[in-house]
């Protein structure tokens, strides 16, 4: 208080304080640091060792899929060797990588061009399905009344016979990649619309939506920029499900002879074909079938992760 | 069941016009055996067709039946494709809206048209269930027949509600065959196979037993004595009765079914339906829980290896591999065919095989559920009360958690009925699951649409059974006021 009142010090009181003009560019900053949700997803995504080395394994396993196929020209109607005996059943070496099958072929081609018909398909269709399915059901979810009528929709395509459907289109497209990738999405979607449509209906009530609506946000742009951002991890890790699953329903129709036909090379038929030479060439079932776990496997694995990262609960 | 009914809209729609229609015959032993291009092959083709609903069909001796007698001068001369009356059949017939053809080598002429989808579809539901009266039978060459209903003993001993003038003799009887009680009076008719099984109805297809005939020493009611596999509740009118017949009956009741040593097709894929739903609940609930329990440590860690695993690979490839162990390590048989359904050592590899997957997803889902159940706060008002850890799981936690997996169960009931395609093919058990991709491929459509109307019906029942078992597990939720809310 003595201070205060002492007219000496006043001087030095006005030295202590720095005069602050109001700066407009500053107000405009914010204190807390930046906040970029995609760098947070990678970021978070990077800092697991394990989960890298998935990924750089899985790129390497695509790229060599894509790659490979080009390069050998495989298809399994050519049958160069099919009168060479010496050539049939040759165990795995340096020069057969994952050696010869029954009319000798190299296995490495067959698979790899399978692999790469799988991949393709899978990832077509799993694009194709999201595209559709996502919209539809985040406006399934919104609005009651399409609900009651969704509902039986999704009652009557979810019944139609898969492999019956999948025949039919083989008809009428003729067997191949395209007949087949249309049959993978012209049920699937419904799936994949079902899924969103639980979803945001489980946070379409919540309170920032209410308030949301109540200031007058029209419902395409609450799905946009209120629930499916929020949804992005869900969506992630329903993708990271629905690709190696669909590659098993390539595999398993092939399996059933309604897939790819017999010009075009796939896993599935190439596992079937072999599954007879079991017992005495064991390689030849066994290589399909590694290659084909591995690449589901890491496709999920990675896929699970990045769901993981895409979570923003993660990025603190 | 409006849904029900566009399924089968669309199956109809999809098998019976999207499908060339030539290619029913694919399968078919008598077609190949008749020649190029003959009138026989014609008149086959299109009685076939007739037959399965696809076109009605006319020929010019069916219209001139019905002016003169048969084998008449008249008729003779008015079948003859420059006759007066085949001027007038081509002449009613295309003003009728039908095709008019000739037939290539007699040049006579025949008619037909198309019959639309959405007709066939409506007939086919009208004859949907066949209930058994006793004015069924309408035979012109026995109009004596006695039209009445009386209680009477089957000859195993049974009693039995029997008629006369009914399709089937014994209506309601008893005996010592699994479900003990058997009915013939309300029957689901879904027509007749076609080209595999050829004149056997769908639903005996599906419900008979295969395999070989079981024989034993039968008397019969005439004191014919033989070595029969004959089922007495089976028997049904015969219009026109052999040598044999005569022997072993007094009435027209002379057409029966064998009993044969192995499971129906529906028989046996619930047998193993059932147990690796058992196997799959018994394995996968303590396991899930297990896996919460030890959240983050070397059980939940394994466990998760394990789910990846199934859920990762396609399913073809983990059977094959199981399969592989199981016949190397522990020296069982790889096809089911091997042993037979009598041998329990063919059970096993299918049914454990079939279960893999449903032990994944029920680890998965239970895990998932007991977690979230674990941090809510009513755990953690028990845990302060200081329950002990086995009651709070057995007590509180687990009773919640179980409600949605409850849901499920109907459903999982369901799949057993519907069978398991992949299983199916790969150990050739001759279960249901195998007849969908067979009918299909052998181009069998009243089978297709038959197996098509099962499978969607019990799949809608069983989305409504589900619901209803929810509520009488969790008491709280209520049908009507779910309408709501997901």
């Amino acid at each position: 208080m003595d201070m205060l009142n002492n007219p000496v010090q006043e001087e030095n009181l006005d030295n202590l304080f720095e005069r602050a003009d109001f700066d407009e560019l500053e107000s405009e900053r914010i204190a807390a640091p930046r906040y970029s949700y995609w760098k947070s997803v990678w970021k978070t995504f990077f800092k697991n060792k394990f989960t890298v080395g998935v990924a750089v394994l899985l790129l390497l396993i695509i790229g060599f899929a894509l790659i490979q196929p080009l390069h050998s020209g495989y298809s399994p109607v050519l049958t160069p060797n099919i009168n060479n005996a010496s050539m049939k059943f040759l165990k795995p070496s340096a020069e057969h990588i994952f050696g010869t099958d029954h009319v000798g072929n190299e296995v490495f081609d067959a698979v790899w061009a399978g692999a790469r018909n799988s991949i393709i398909i899978s990832f077509v269709c799993t694009a194709l399905n999201m595209l559709i399915g996502i919209p539809i059901g985040a406006l399934w979810g919104f609005s009651k009344k399409m609900d009651k009528w969704m509902i039986e929709v999704y009652n009557i395509i979810s019944n139609v016979p898969f492999l019956l459907l999948a025949m039919i289109l083989s008809y009428v497209l003729g067997a191949g990649m395209r007949s087949l990738i249309i049959t993978m999405t012209c049920t699937e979607w419904i799936f994949v619309a079902y899924f969103i449509r639980t979803q945001v209906m489980i946070i379409r009530d919540r309170e920032y939506n209410m308030a949301s609506k109540c200031l007058g946000t029209k419902t395409w742009t609450m799905i946009l920029k209120n629930i499916l951002p929020y949804l992005i991890s869900v969506i992630m890790t329903y993708v990271s499900r629905q690709i190696p699953s669909l590659i098993s329903y390539e595999v398993f129709l092939s399996y059933m002879g309604l897939g790819l036909g017999t010009t075009n090379a796939s896993l599935g038929r190439t596992i079937s074909l072999y599954t007879s030479y079991m017992n005495g060439y064991p390689h030849l079932f066994w290589i399909p079938v590694g290659v084909l776990a591995l690449i589901s496997i890491s496709l999920y694995i990675v896929g699970q992760k990045l769901a993981d990262a895409a979570d923003p609960r993660t990025h603190i | 069941m409006i849904s029900i009914l566009i399924i089968m809209l669309i199956v109809f729609t999809m098998v019976y016009t999207m499908v060339p229609r030539e290619n029913i015959f694919f399968e078919d032993s008598t077609y190949r055996k008749l020649g190029g291009k003959s009138d026989d092959k014609t008149e086959y083709v299109y009685s076939t067709w007739q037959k399965l609903g696809y076109l009605d069909y006319v020929r010019i001796n069916d219209y001139c039946l019905t002016l003169y007698e048969a084998g008449s001068e008249d008729m003779v001369r008015a079948v003859s494709p420059d006759s007066q009356e085949s001027q007038d059949f081509v002449a009613l017939y295309t003003s009728k809206g039908y095709t008019v053809d000739k037939y290539l080598q007699s040049g006579r002429y025949y008619a037909y048209k198309d019959i639309p989808v959405i007709n066939r579809m409506l007939s086919w539901l009208g004859s949907l269930i066949k209930i058994d009266t006793p004015w069924s039978v309408q035979d012109p060459d026995n109009p004596d027949l006695e039209r009445k209903l009386y209680f009477g003993r089957t000859p195993t001993g049974g009693v039995a509600l029997m008629g006369s003038g009914t399709t089937h003799k014994y209506l309601l009887y008893t005996d010592s065959h699994f479900p003990f009680i058997h009915q013939n009076i309300i029957k689901l008719n879904f027509g007749t196979s076609y080209p595999t099984y050829q004149g056997l109805d769908v639903i005996s297809v599906l419900f008979q037993t295969q395999g070989t005939e079981v024989k034993r020493h039968v008397v019969f009611e005439t004191g014919y004595e033989a070595d029969s596999g004959i089922n007495f509740g089976s028997l049904r009118y015969k219009p026109v009765l052999d040598r044999m017949d005569k022997k072993k009956f007094t009435d027209h009741y002379a057409a029966y079914d064998v009993r044969k040593n192995q499971p129906s097709m529906i028989g046996t894929s619930f047998i193993m339906g059932i147990f690796a739903l058992m196997m799959a609940y018994l394995i996968g609930l303590p396991m899930g829980v297990l896996m919460a329990r030890r959240k983050d440590k070397l059980a939940d860690k394994l466990g998760m290896i394990y789910i990846i695993f199934i859920i990762a690979v396609p399913s073809l490839a983990y059977i094959y591999v199981f399969r592989y162990i199981g016949t190397t390590v522990f020296n069982l048989p790889s096809v089911f065919t091997t042993y037979g359904p009598e041998d329990i050592r063919s059970w096993i590899l299918p049914i454990i095989s079939l279960a893999l997957p449903s032990i994944a997803s029920l680890m998965l889902w239970t895990r998932r559920y007991v977690v979230d159940q674990m941090n809510s706060d009513y755990v953690k008002f028990a845990k302060s009360k200081g329950l002990n850890q086995r009651e709070i799981f057995g007590r509180h936690i687990f009773k919640n958690a179980i409600i949605p997996i409850a849901q499920g169960i109907p459903a999982s009931l369901a799949g057993c009925i519907t069978g398991a395609i992949i299983t199916e093919s790969i150990y050739s058990v001759g279960g249901m699951g195998k007849m969908l991709p067979n009918a299909i491929n052998q181009y069998n459509n009243v089978m297709i649409v038959a197996l098509a109307f099962i499978f969607s019906s019990v799949s809608v029942l069983s989305v409504l059974a589900g619901d209803i078992v929810l509520t009488k597990v969790d008491p709280r939720i209520s049908l009507s006021e779910k309408a709501g809310r997901s």
